[in-house]
């Protein structure tokens, strides 16, 4: 930002961001359920999102990055997330949902933080494989095997979301780490796949443990993310055969899943949702009713009648979203949060290890995105994951905004060497 | 750089993954919004119409608004939004009376969605009206086009009226009788027939003839009983078959020129389930119809022969048995496949699912059906006085059912008329106390089409 040109951009970008709000807030204002007896809750609204883009304008200036596109990319959204979060069934600020999006810009930082020295978290690899066994056990002894929620009285926490950015950070690998091998038998072997491998294996039986299975899909894409990262490198070619048997394996072992599933995820698997409208198949009807209702451009902010179904700002929060801003409006806002993954392919990260990382991430998103939207419609079994930073969920939108601090470390990393600090500190003494 | 390189595209694949993904759901939505809504309770349901206008269904119709039971000879047809029936024409083309459209939304007021169908309302009235107290159902179309003109089933109700009183309907009343199998009695002796025709050839099947006592001791050691008890002596198959004698049909039946699995690939290619216990169906606008079915053992058995007779477990729907008058009066031998939705009007009034003539594959030879079409036009000659003034080609049929207890009556036939090409089936249940005849059923229907 201390070119004039960065400067310019920063600004408009904020002016954007801004504009933007400002007119889905008039569009509220004029299309929504905004009549005079809830204008007060409307100006308590507006002010909150536009008094948030301007914080955080101003908090972005204490952060010395070479590119911003995902930070104006995460406050649009994350404003964008609260003024739904605030309008489903009728207009006033979701206070809950503002503190864990705040919570989630914050946790973003803390990501950035953390993971924009590459050569220093690597250095701190094994720090990570103990947090995430240490959430795993968390999993394990504290949310019970019907559960996947751990209830601290005033709140709940997910861990197996925690797990998410943990496993990605334990998936991401460096140029030298893959050069390490060993010889098993007549395979080289790099130790650090195998790890993954370990915890993968793992995650599964924990996941199966405590019913979890919808977050499976997001785990398994990360780890097969973090394998392809691997197979691509250095100069390996994949040849048809593997590609093939790469395929057929994973069919195999889906096939496997769905004949062991348990009986009620089978029910889920194959249930005819318009037979059964009352029951399995309730949310999702209702869902895609909603849709239809919504049509192209929406009944209006606070007008809608999904509100009424269980979940509808967590697992329906995308037909919620339709049928009161319109499909147009939730594809555009799905775009937007893709253009925000996308970002690695215009600002590429700098290392191979933040490659890795932001191959981690993406995969993350985009599978999470398409269990939650896919499912509400139909078109794959309903899992009851969330939309990432559009869904309410605390402990979702701290990891999320987590990923995407360490998506940002990708693009504005430091090369610091932590082994020649402390050669330096001691030369000094 | 190559391996970022290489990262990069991964994420390339899983976004570009992600927004095929996106595009099919919102394809997906767009041509399915509107069955989305017609299960909702918002749904705005516009018109189904008959051939001239008159309206068959209103979802907001009430008795007062167009009279007591004025919808009563399509109920079970037609039906309604209400989720009871679930095999009628409403039930199953919701989605093309909904005023919605995905860029519009709903439209309550001047939504124009309807469904036009080839029912004659007025015709189709005469002929409920015609079975009196008694129970049955009707069915006609037109066998050049498949316009289903006529289809109307005993006992029916008003659906105007709703199901407050459901507990004391009468069995059979929320549904179409024409769709479902019921024990054809004679009128499966045209099958029987055109099988033979095919097995045996022209010449050899009129060079046959067997005698008739009345009772028929078969090669099984089984009697079959014939309806006259005194006998038709010494027939060939025309006689026969206007005799309709049972005895005739079990001695051809188990005749060596006649091999049992050659009268089984006939009855299968006619479309019958042989030898089969699971029920199938096939597609009427979305209204499914039962298949016919039967079962054939050993051509000296009595289950075998009754059921070539038409008795017994045997089972064939009256629109089925009406579809096979198409092949014959046609003399294509392909069934000209019915239809009840002529074209439908979506919610800007913008026509579209035109109905168009369609044929099975040849179900039985034309040569097959000409000889057929021919016998039973001279049958009809028998029926100039009770159903005057066509020339009809007809077989009739008398089904015994509950263990005998009851008799069915059922005709089927079709009129050799240029302008009114006209097939129909008429079943007529427990006709020895009813106060009507099928014949006048049938008389009704013609006169009301060809008026």
């Amino acid at each position: 930002m201390e070119t004039t040109t960065g400067k310019v951009k920063y600004v408009f970008s904020a002016i954007f961001v801004l504009i933007s709000h400002l007119a889905m807030l008039t569009n509220m204002f004029y299309n929504g359920n905004c009549d005079p007896s809830n204008m007060n809750k409307f100006v308590i609204l507006a002010i909150t999102v536009i008094g948030l883009d301007i914080l955080y304008f101003i908090a972005m200036l204490f952060f010395k990055q070479s590119t911003y596109t995902i930070d104006f990319m995460l406050i649009f959204i994350l404003n964008i997330s609260l003024i739904f979060q605030s309008s489903f069934g009728g207009i006033s600020l979701s206070v809950k949902h503002l503190v864990t999006c705040i919570a989630s810009l914050i946790s973003c930082r803390l990501g950035f933080i953390l993971c924009r020295n590459h050569k220093w978290i690597q250095a701190k690899k094994k720090a990570f494989y103990i947090a995430t066994g240490i959430i795993m056990l968390c999993i394990l002894t504290l949310t019970g095997s019907r559960s996947m929620w751990i209830d601290l009285g005033f709140f709940t926490i997910q861990p197996s979301e925690f797990l998410k950015p943990a496993f990605i950070l334990v998936c991401t690998t460096y140029i030298l780490e893959q050069q390490n091998k060993i010889s098993v038998w007549k395979f080289n072997i790099v130790p650090e796949n195998l790890i993954c491998t370990g915890f993968i294996i793992l995650i599964c039986g924990l996941q199966w443990w405590c019913r979890d299975l919808g977050s499976l899909p997001t785990f398994v894409a990360i780890y097969l993310c973090g394998l392809c990262a691997r197979l691509c490198y250095p100069k390996a070619k994949l040849s048809k055969k593997m590609i093939i048997t790469g395929i057929a394996s994973l069919a195999v072992l889906a096939i496997t899943a769905i004949i062991l599933a348990p009986p009620y995820v089978k029910s889920r698997l194959f249930v005819d949702i318009w037979n059964d409208t009352s029951g399995d198949g309730y949310q999702q009807s209702q869902a895609l009713i909603a849709i239809a209702n919504g049509g192209w451009f929406g009944k209006g902010a606070g007008n809608g009648d999904l509100h009424n179904i269980f979940a509808y700002e967590t697992d329906l929060v995308f037909a919620s979203i339709c049928e009161e801003w319109g499909l147009f409006f939730a594809i555009m806002v799905v775009c937007a949060i893709l253009i925000m993954l996308a970002s690695p392919l215009v600002n590429p990260p700098r290392s191979y290890f933040h490659a890795t990382l932001a191959t981690g991430v993406c995969s993350a998103f985009v599978v999470q995105m398409a269990l939650n939207i896919f499912g509400s419609c139909n078109m794959i079994p309903f899992t009851g994951v969330t939309v990432p930073f559009i869904s309410q969920g605390g402990s979702s939108m701290v990891t999320c905004g987590f990923m995407m601090g360490m998506l940002i470390a990708g693009q504005s990393p430091v090369f610091k060497n932590p082994t020649n600090n402390k050669k330096k500190k001691v030369k000094s003494k | 750089m190559k391996s970022i390189k290489r990262s990069l595209r991964l994420v390339s694949i899983i976004v570009f993954a992600f927004i095929a993904g996106m595009i099919m759901l919102v394809l997906k939505i767009q041509k399915e919004a509107s069955f989305y809504i017609s299960h909702s309770n918002t749904a705005q349901l516009g018109f189904v119409y008959d051939r001239n206008g008159e309206i068959l269904f209103d979802s907001k119709a009430t008795p007062e608004t167009y009279g007591e039971n004025y919808f009563i000879d399509v109920g079970n047809l037609i039906g309604d939004a209400k989720g009871q029936m679930t095999n009628t024409l409403v039930a199953n083309n919701i989605e093309k009376l909904n005023n919605y459209s995905f860029s519009m939304g709903l439209v309550s007021k001047d939504g124009k969605s309807s469904i036009h169908t080839s029912l004659d309302h007025y015709a189709n009235r005469k002929v409920y009206d015609s079975f009196g107290t008694s129970k049955g159902c009707a069915v006609a179309y037109d066998y050049k086009t498949g316009e289903i003109l006529v289809c109307t089933s005993l006992p029916s109700f008003d659906v105007t009226k709703g199901y407050a009183d459901i507990e004391n309907f009468e069995t059979g009343t929320l549904i179409s009788k024409v769709m479902y199998g019921t024990v054809p009695g004679s009128t499966q002796k045209v099958s029987t027939l055109l099988s033979a025709f095919q097995i045996m050839g022209k010449d050899k099947l009129f060079s046959k003839s067997y005698t008739c006592n009345g009772i028929y001791m078969n090669k099984g050691g089984n009697e079959i009983v014939c309806h006259n008890s005194y006998g038709h002596g010494t027939q060939n198959i025309q006689q026969a078959f206007q005799n309709s004698c049972n005895p005739f049909f079990a001695q051809l039946v188990e005749d060596d020129d006649m091999p049992l699995e050659n009268i089984i690939k006939c009855y299968e290619k006619m479309g019958y389930a042989v030898n089969d216990d699971k029920e199938q169906y096939f597609d009427i606008n979305g209204i499914k119809c039962e298949r016919a079915s039967t079962t054939l053992k050993d051509s000296y058995e009595f289950n075998t022969q009754w059921g070539c007779i038409g008795q017994g477990e045997t089972l064939v729907s009256p629109m089925q048995l009406m579809m096979w008058q198409s092949g014959i009066a046609n003399q294509t031998g392909k069934m000209t496949m019915p239809y009840l939705i002529k074209y439908t009007t979506n919610v800007e009034n913008e026509i579209g699912d035109w109905a168009e003539t369609s044929y099975s594959e040849e179900v039985f030879t034309p040569e097959s059906s000409t000889e057929v079409r021919q016998i039973m036009l001279e049958n009809g000659k028998n029926y100039s006085e009770s159903i005057s003034g066509y020339n009809i080609g007809i077989k009739s049929g008398t089904a015994q059912i509950k263990d005998g207890e009851e008799e069915n009556s059922l005709l089927v036939g079709f009129i050799e008329d240029e302008r009114h090409p006209i097939a129909f089936c008429v079943l007529l249940e427990n006709k020895n106390n009813s106060d009507t005849r099928s014949e006048n059923i049938v008389k009704t229907m013609l006169d009301a089409l060809c008026q």
